[in-house]
């Protein structure tokens, strides 16, 4: 009972592996993940579980340093990080608290605003009375890792599946930050990635001098809760609902209260009447003969409203607070959005050099689709290429049909790894499929011809020492190519490390598994006669 | 019904002088294109995009006049318009500019979409990153030879027939680097897979042979040729796939897949030389005179 299985096991575990393979591509379990309100029929590309990247689904791919510079080996002295910071940005006098970040943790200090020079940042440095070992350019680890996760929260925020984040580090230690959107073009991810995103509420009154502001009367910090874009249920227009944080430091107005505080003094309760009173600051920004809510992303204005008369009341009379519910509303959908999105993600902690020293690609879905039946096309015809000199070369079906079939299985098994993996099929692992089939084949041809060689192959015990014989060779060639991959693996090389992952890994499927199964196959085809 | 019939050589017909001669000669003279392209060019190599910095377009053939816009869309002149037909695409490159590198992509695809050409794919490679990516290319290559001359070594453990590994893997490298330069195909990061590919698949026929020839029994002549057979079929096979990837994809202008399938088709072409002409005759005087001393 046993004994079939016990010499038959090699092919059986390529059976296993193959039906595995075919699990992994098509049960919907191990689909990819899903995006938000999607479900898994409509997260797969195509038929199978394969994720397939940029050059074959389109999207965009951005690789960029984040600006600034860094001091090293930074002593504290035990000063608390914010004190060290202040004191530096003390000596600067382009930059504030905010745009330097002290870290403890990496003795290192950054500073993160783009007009600061490396000279200035150093004398500022010297100035400080800190001491420090060198100046580099980029920021902190710190700076890098929250950026990372701010860029990917807003990746998250746009409802797009599958966008990455990574940083990268180059030969010559530079770090970047890698950002893969795929399904959007290059100018919606560069625009995504530069807006620095700074969401404020103004209020603009009327003086007798025209129009004043009264600026950061609410800010980023302050919402205490942000609903997503809505479209607005009365007329056009959107809008963002928020919950302003009624809670504060024992001895401190909170946000709520210091909100509701100015919108009374500026007396919206007596303006706004009805709904036929509204803001006029869009057609007369210098003069307005209202008090209005001013809108800001980025210190611009993006819009501005007048009052609900109700909410006004219900702000002057004190009641509002308690429960500092409020809507940002925007004429567009579009705009709600982003300002939602820069609500919740916030600012980027330094700026994202794209078009200075960045790298970008982007591809159409279209080019992307043709992109993957080309690439097929061209490995299905190079199959049939290797196919052919192998019938050409040995004439025995016996021999040359199962090492097609093997070859192909061992293509079938690394897309089922790339599906278990979720691992995103591009060009370049393609180009690692046709490789592993081009070095599949050589092996075989090494053990078919190995094993025939010297007549007859009558016994078992004759064919398993011209089988190990063969297996030297394959082995110590398998080892040769791991070798000579495994650079591409770890350096920075765009999309090569796909392709030397995929070639290694094709080796080692095919050194473990397929060839030792071919092994089986032909000598049963070659024995039992 | 054709067959493939591996030749057989007879070796003992030619000295050792006359075997290594071909394959030596081959070297040489692609050292010295490699070494006048530098001269003359600055670099070993036409540089890809890649590796020089710059920004390609690849701009939809949507019937009309593509070609004539292309000419008036830019204020800069492209460095090149390739068309492919196969795909309806016209690909334009810009080298990247001295001054303010940057903006250049943005201001492209603007000035394209002005004129009222369809972008199907941008890429923009800054020119200190391409530096940075040619160096690591560079050290990646270099890593890679280390590491399988350290290994053949390491299973040979004899210092001749490792260095004629080595040798032959070395002249399997240089020579589609030449014959690139003479056709024009320009060094991008397809090309460097190649290359690593080449060093993996190059040393399989070699390893093969020098298995053949030391750990095995038998007369050396029969040893060469029995792995020459196998070791021939092997290289074809895999050149077959090769050639029908190069063509196939420069057909669709895949062109990533094209430069991969060339110079694997001629980085094995090298490889059948190197190894039944420079290996060989190493072997032979390895056998015949190397171990007597």
């Amino acid at each position: 009972m046993l004994e079939p299985i016990k010499n038959n096991w090699r092919i059986l575990l390529l059976v296993v592996v193959v039906l595995g393979a075919t699990v992994a591509l098509f049960a919907p379990q191990f689909g990819p993940e899903t995006a938000p309100g999607e479900d898994v029929s409509e997260a797969q590309q195509g038929v199978t579980n394969l994720q397939y990247g940029l050059d074959l689904a389109g999207g965009t791919r951005v690789r960029a340093p984040l600006v600034g510079y860094t001091a090293t080996e930074v002593d504290f002295g035990g000063d608390q990080p914010d004190d060290v910071a202040s004191a530096i940005a003390g000596e600067l006098e382009n930059a504030s608290e905010s745009d330097i970040t002290a870290v403890p943790e990496e003795n290192a200090v950054d500073v993160t605003e783009p007009s600061v020079t490396e000279a200035q940042f150093r004398a500022a440095m010297d100035a400080s009375g800190y001491a420090y070992e060198d100046v580099r350019s980029g920021v902190t680890q710190e700076t890098r890792d929250v950026a990372q996760g701010i860029i990917q929260d807003k990746i998250d925020q746009t409802g797009l599946s599958g966008g990455t984040v990574q940083q990268v580090q180059s030969l010559s230690g530079e770090y970047f930050i890698l950002v893969e959107v795929p399904g959007e073009n290059r100018s919606s991810v560069t625009s995504l990635l530069e807006e620095r995103g700074t969401v404020q509420i103004d209020i603009a009154y009327p003086t007798d001098n025209g129009t004043a502001v009264e600026e950061e009367v609410l800010t980023q910090d302050d919402f205490a809760e942000l609903g997503s874009a809505a479209q607005s249920d009365r007329g056009t227009g959107a809008y963002v609902p928020v919950t302003v944080r009624n809670t504060a430091p024992e001895g401190e107005q909170s946000p709520a209260h210091s909100f509701q505080q100015a919108v009374a003094d500026r007396e919206f309760a007596e303006e706004y009447n009805s709904d036929l009173d509204q803001c006029d600051y869009s057609e007369n920004p210098d003069d307005v003969s209202k008090p209005c809510l001013l809108l800001t992303v980025d210190g611009e204005v993006v819009n501005s409203f007048g009052m609900d008369a109700e909410l006004a009341d219900n702000m002057a009379s004190g009641s509002w607070a308690t429960d500092g519910g409020f809507r940002l509303t925007t004429s567009e959908f579009s705009e709600a959005e982003r300002i939602a999105i820069n609500l919740r993600a916030g600012a980027l902690p330094a700026d994202l050099d794209i078009s200075g020293q960045g790298t970008s690609r982007s591809i159409s879905a279209s080019q992307g689709e043709n992109y993957k039946n080309y690439s097929l096309v061209t490995g299905v015809l190079a199959v049939f290429a290797v196919a052919g000199m192998v019938f050409l070369r040995y004439r025995e079906p016996a021999v040359a049909l199962p090492m097609i079939v093997t070859a192909l299985a061992e293509v079938y098994a690394l897309l089922g790894f790339a599906a278990l993996l979720s691992y995103p099929v591009e060009l370049a692992v393609i180009a690692g499929f046709i490789a592993v089939v081009g070095t599949g084949v050589d092996d075989l041809v090494i053990i078919a011809d190995e094993v025939m060689s010297e007549g007859e192959v009558n016994s078992r015990k004759v064919f398993n020492s011209r089988f190990r014989r063969a297996f030297w060779v394959i082995g110590a060639a398998a080892a040769t190519t791991i070798i000579a991959m495994s650079p591409l693996m770890v350096l920075s090389l765009g999309d090569l490390s796909g392709f030397a992952i995929f070639t290694i890994l094709g080796v080692l499927i095919g050194v473990l598994i397929t060839r030792p199964a071919y092994g089986d196959i032909l000598r049963r085809l070659l024995t039992v006669r | 019904m054709v067959a493939i019939e591996v030749p057989e050589v007879n070796y003992t017909e030619y000295s050792n002088r006359q075997l290594v001669a071909v394959p030596l000669a081959v070297l040489v003279l692609s050292l010295a294109i490699i070494g006048g392209w530098y001269l003359v060019t600055g670099a070993p190599a036409n540089l890809g995009l890649e590796f020089t910095g710059g920004v390609e377009l690849r701009i939809a053939d949507d019937g009309g006049d593509v070609e004539q816009q292309i000419e008036t869309a830019f204020e800069r002149q492209p460095d090149s318009v390739r068309s492919i037909p196969a795909d309806d695409v016209y690909v334009v490159t810009f080298r990247a500019a001295d001054e303010d590198p940057g903006s250049l992509a943005e201001d492209l695809s603007t000035q394209a979409d002005e004129a009222g050409l369809s972008t199907s794919a941008i890429d923009q490679v800054s020119p200190s990153f391409a530096s940075d990516t040619a160096r690591t290319a560079v050290f990646g290559v270099a890593l890679a030879f280390l590491g399988m001359s350290v290994l053949v070594f390491a299973l040979f453990r004899t210092f001749v027939p490792s260095i004629a590994v080595v040798a032959s893997a070395f002249s399997d490298l240089v020579v589609p680097i030449a014959v690139m330069n003479l056709l024009g195909i320009q060094m991008t990061l397809g090309t460097i897979a190649a290359l690593l590919m080449i060093i993996g698949y190059s040393v399989d026929s070699d390893i093969l042979l020098n298995n053949s020839v030391l750990r095995r029994t038998g007369d050396f002549y029969e040893s060469v040729s029995r792995a020459t057979r196998t070791g021939v079929t092997m290289t074809l096979t895999s050149m077959a796939a090769m050639i029908v990837m190069a063509v196939v994809a420069s057909l669709f202008g895949v062109d990533l897949l094209r430069n991969i399938g060339i110079i694997l088709s001629v980085g094995l072409c090298a490889d059948l030389m190197n190894t039944y002409l420079l290996n060989v005759s190493l072997l032979r005087w390895y056998k015949f005179e190397g171990v007597k001393n």
